[in-house]
């Protein structure tokens, strides 16, 4: 054993290696700061231009660069890590690290224990892209990987260096080909293996990019967010779904401001579900943000609860906060489906006193805009008379309603309100709430999505980054009412999204654009599959696998019967697999059969076959005895020596099989044959 | 070999280890011979599966899964595939061989591939090692070259027959022991004196002065003969191989060998070695030579059945039949 690990590898081998290696690593490249990703790259390459120039000099030994110089190569890296990321003990250092180390344990492998460490390292980083990504995209990606996985297994345990050496393509079709058999037991286990209700170890709190709104705004950050195509969450209604004016998706309510950034206020429990008939029942698939709260549409009527194919099951997965935002235990970092209800409406009552109190603080700097709202307020001193007041003013004055407002400094809403007068919902929103609390009002801000577009091909509806949206709420009669000053300044924002509102020379990401044809189409089709990918393979967790269980009626099965049956699974499969191989082994001995005949007949016909020899003479010894069977003989020769001894492909095989066939049976009796002997 | 009624414990520990030497050939390979191990690499990939699947499990990625489970299913497949390598296969064995003390001794045994090929067959056994592709039907006769130390009687012992195709992570065994021994001859002792001269003297020829004898005739080459022997003019001929066989010019006689010609000062093995360089050299010289030795008469002549009874008498010698 110690002999065959320290046996050198030979170009070849580590060429499979190499290939593996390269297969693994390209699905990660887009996940990687671009200097890591070429530098992992770059040094998978370099062993390959050595492994050419070792081809043309014809040397014996395959050159590497020293142990010593790699090991100082990986402490730069990782120090270079380091200094990029900020931090090291991470996720995202560490697979880059990973990434970058796999090439340069590459660059120095020499024996067949190295190419066994390089195994196993590249299976693992082909692991790596799904941290980042799950999409159909990426798992089509893997396959190369799994399939360059054992064309190397292979080529590393091959005995004789150079000998018999199989080309390319046949060792790729071999691989595919156990991949293939092995199939039924990978489909098995991804159904029955028990997924984790709850992570083994906690997950590392990763400095990972968040996605999706924040629980922050400052001028631009939503019209920022609103450049992405990136589907936000996916919902599929029991019933019609709401009008588009009514799909206000519920997120992230902004009380604190600063004079220019809006935050939320830590989540605070004691908010009370919406009451009413005819609740609007959906399911959301939300996409992991690395956020705590989820989305619902306006007002919520019910927690949500996970949602695990046909039974909904255990309790729900956040709370109610006293701003009405569902608030999960821990930020999300997996895709999660979840069962709401929610009750149209626009107004809900105040939950504290406290609320009124934070809310209606004066907000700080922005003079103009006090000034402005207290002058109005005198001239209008009830409520609902001072907001109708000022939302026409909106609509009156000027403003335009764009995704690429001017650069605001000091004193943002000023800015925004008495000279620049082109804004974003973030602007508008802003402003509003700004103005009704230098009135006295209490008002905040809502983030969250306005909007999402039918997708016809699956029946459900995609929210987008495209559709984040702020809006406003007021406390008006001791409840808090929604009002949305965008909608106001340009109404089709609300009816027709984002790419009917804004100027046509905004940059509006491509899939937000309702109108662009077959591309739209093609893009939805697509987002078709990805979603039923995401519900059937991504989403295939704990919950759901319960409820498979329960629907083949495997739940509650003692150990010892599931035991059981998984062995006879097993077995089963085993025998399929030697069925396969005995289909193709009797094509071989029927070849050995239909040859003993013929070699029986003739020698009940005079001549017999001494054990020692071949079939081309003994066949051209027999055509010589009966010439006028000479052409067959000749056929029979030739088909079985290549049967026998022959490269043949499969297709090959079963017509020299039939050609064999079709010559003996030409032939006659072996008293016939005895008779017409020409001696 | 006495294969004694043996208890139940014994009788599986035959049928598990085979160590006595009782299978009858030929022997076929099936199931209940083959064992499968992981081999170190295999428990490397699925140490590595293994991790793949805990962090696939912890961070719930499908997508991890499916790869780890896809790259689980390559490996069960290769199990089946290196229990499919060996099953079936034919083994019988076909000779033991002889040897001189020091050389290696080769064992033949026949392979069978059967109905499939065969990759990368390893047969092990008393020290030597031997591997073989085989095509399908092919049938393949394999030496396992044994080194020797001693004279005497020596068994091939158990024959470990494994393979580790098709991607080297599974390793399939199967113990087959035949009751196959070979023969030692005692090495010849170097530099030896000369044989005792023959009844009618004349006993100055050497080894290689086989110029000055008379060719006798030819025989059958057998292998094994002095390549300086061979009859290379038939050989061109296309007559075959045939080795001259040569009778000394001088009329000699014959040459009497005991074990009493040997200093007795000389331990037993220093007797042997010399009285076998001395029936080399009769052989050589194409001397008839006799044999004495305690219990063993052996009477002159000169054959190739006569000088392999001689070697065989000297490696057997038990000192205590004396």
């Amino acid at each position: 054993m110690q002999a065959t690990a320290a046996r050198p590898l030979d170009p070849a081998q580590i060429r499979a290696l190499g290939v593996l290696l390269v297969a693994a690593q390209l699905p990660l490249v887009v996940h990687l700061p671009i200097w890591v990703a070429a530098f992992g790259l770059f040094v998978a390459g370099l062993r390959f231009a050595l492994l050419r120039r070792d081809g043309r000099l014809l040397r014996t030994r395959p050159a590497r660069i020293p142990s010593w110089a790699l090991a100082l190569f990986a402490v730069a890296i990782a120090l270079a890590l380091r200094k990029s990321y900020g931090y090291f003990v991470g996720r995202d250092p560490c697979v880059a690290f990973l990434f970058v180390l796999a090439g340069i344990k590459f660059l120095e492998i020499r024996t067949a224990r190295d190419g066994t460490l390089l195994a196993c390292l590249a299976m693992f980083v082909a692991l790596t892209p799904f941290f980042y990504s799950q999409s159909l995209l990426g798992g089509l990606a893997m396959l190369p990987a799994i399939v360059a996985a054992g064309v190397a297994l292979e080529a590393l345990a091959r005995r004789e260096p150079g000998a018999a050496d199989p080309s390319m393509r046949s060792a790729w079709t071999r691989s595919a080909s156990l991949i293939a058999q092995g199939l039924p037991i990978a489909a098995g286990l991804f159904l029955v293996f028990p997924r984790l209700a709850t992570p083994l170890w906690g997950l590392p709190a990763d400095h990972a990019a968040q996605s999706g709104l924040s629980d922050r705004m400052a001028p631009g950050s939503i019209s920022e967010l609103s450049l992405s195509d990136a589907v936000a969450f996916r919902v599929t209604f029991d019933g019609p779904p709401p009008r588009p004016a009514d799909r206000y998706w519920r997120g992230p309510v902004l009380s604190l401001f600063n004079g220019r950034e809006w935050r939320a206020l830590p989540p605070r429990p004691g908010g009370s579900l919406a009451r009413g008939d005819r609740p609007v029942r959906y399911a959301v698939t939300l996409e992991p943000d690395d956020h705590r709260w989820l989305f619902a549409l306006d007002l919520p009527s019910s927690l949500p609860v996970a949602d695990s194919g046909s039974v909904a099951s255990s309790g729900p997965v956040a709370s109610l906060a006293r701003d009405l935002q569902l608030v999960t235990r821990a930020p999300l970092t997996r895709p999660l489906r979840y069962v709401q209800e929610s009750i149209l409406g626009t107004r809900h009552p105040v939950a504290s006193a406290d609320e009124l109190r934070i809310d209606a603080r004066m907000p700080p700097g922005n003079p103009r805009a006090v000034t402005f709202a207290q002058a109005l307020r005198r001239e209008h001193p009830g409520d609902r008379d001072y907001i109708a007041t000022v939302l026409r003013w909106f609509r009156d004055q000027p403003f335009h309603y764009t995704l690429q407002p001017p650069l605001l400094e000091d004193h943002p809403v000023d800015a925004f309100l008495f000279d620049t007068r082109r804004g974003f919902c973030e602007h508008f929103a802003s402003a509003f709430v700004v103005l009704l609390r230098a009135a006295g009002i209490p008002a905040r801000v809502v983030t969250g999505y306005q909007g999402g577009e039918i997708n016809p091909r699956g029946g459900y509806m995609i929210v987008r980054q495209s559709d984040a949206h702020a809006w406003a709420e007021a406390v008006v009669d001791g409840q808090w009412q929604r009002f949305d000053p965008t909608a106001v300044v340009a109404p089709s924002r609300i009816e027709r999204g984002l790419y009917g509102s804004v100027p046509a020379s905004d940059p509006v990401p491509l899939f937000a654009r309702g109108d662009s044809g077959w591309i739209n189409n093609v893009q939805l089709a697509l987002d078709a599959i990805n979603y039923r990918w995401r519900r059937n393979v991504i989403e295939f967790d704990h919950d759901r696998q319960r409820t498979l269980w329960r629907n083949w009626g495997l739940d509650g099965f003692p150990a010892w019967q599931a035991a059981a049956v998984a062995m006879a699974a097993v077995l089963a499969w085993a025998g399929a697999v030697f069925a396969a191989f005995a289909v193709k082994r009797r094509r071989g001995e029927r070849t050995v059969r239909l040859w003993n005949a013929l070699c029986r007949r003739l020698a009940r016909a005079g001549l017999p076959r001494p054990a020692w020899e071949g079939p081309i003479a003994y066949a051209s010894r027999a055509a010589k005895r009966w010439p006028q069977f000479a052409i067959a003989f000749g056929a029979i020769g030739d088909a079985y020596a290549m049967l026998r001894f022959g490269p043949v492909s499969d297709d090959e095989r079963s017509a020299l099989v039939a050609t064999l066939a079709r010559a003996i049976e030409v032939l006659p009796s072996p008293a016939a044959l005895r008779a017409t002997a020409h001696t | 070999m006495t294969v004694a009624v043996l208890t139940w414990t014994a009788r599986l520990r035959q049928r598990a280890f085979r160590s006595r030497p009782a299978d009858r050939a030929p022997v076929v390979l099936r199931h209940s011979r083959i064992y499968i191990l992981p081999t170190r690499r295999g428990f490397a990939i699925i140490a590595t599966l293994i991790l793949m699947l805990l962090t696939s499990l912890n961070y719930a990625l499908s997508l991890g899964l499916v790869l780890t489970f896809f790259l689980g299913g390559l490996v069960a497949a290769a199990l089946l595939h290196t229990f499919r390598n060996l099953a079936g296969l034919e083994i019988k064995p076909l000779a033991g061989g002889e040897a001189f003390a020091g050389e290696p001794l080769a064992f033949s045994v026949a392979l069978a591939a059967g109905a499939i090929a065969r990759r990368a067959i390893e047969l092990r056994a008393a020290g030597a090692m031997a591997s073989v592709s085989l095509v399908p039907y092919a049938t393949q006769a394999i030496a396992l070259r044994v080194p020797t130390q001693a004279r005497g009687r020596i068994a091939l012992g158990r024959i470990t027959l494994s393979s580790d195709q098709p991607l080297g992570l599974w390793r399939g065994f199967a113990y087959v022991h035949f009751p196959l021994t070979g023969v030692v001859f005692p090495a010849p002792e170097l530099n030896a004196p000369p044989p005792p001269a023959g009844a009618e003297g004349a006993g100055e020829r050497t080894a290689g002065a086989s110029a000055d004898s008379e060719l006798a005739g030819l025989r059958d080459y057998q292998p094994g003969d002095p390549l300086q022997r061979v009859a290379w003019k038939a050989v061109a001929r296309g007559a075959g191989w045939f080795s001259k066989s040569f009778e000394g010019s001088s009329g000699q006689g014959t040459v009497e060998l005991a074990w009493a010609s040997v200093p007795a000062a000389l331990a037993i093995e220093a007797r042997l070695a010399r009285l076998t360089a001395w029936v080399l050299a009769c052989e050589r010289a194409a001397r008839p030579f006799a044999l004495t030795l305690p219990g063993v008469q052996l009477r002159p002549a000169l054959s190739r059945e006569h000088l392999r009874e001689a070697l065989t008498a000297l490696a057997l010698f038990d000192a205590d039949t004396r």
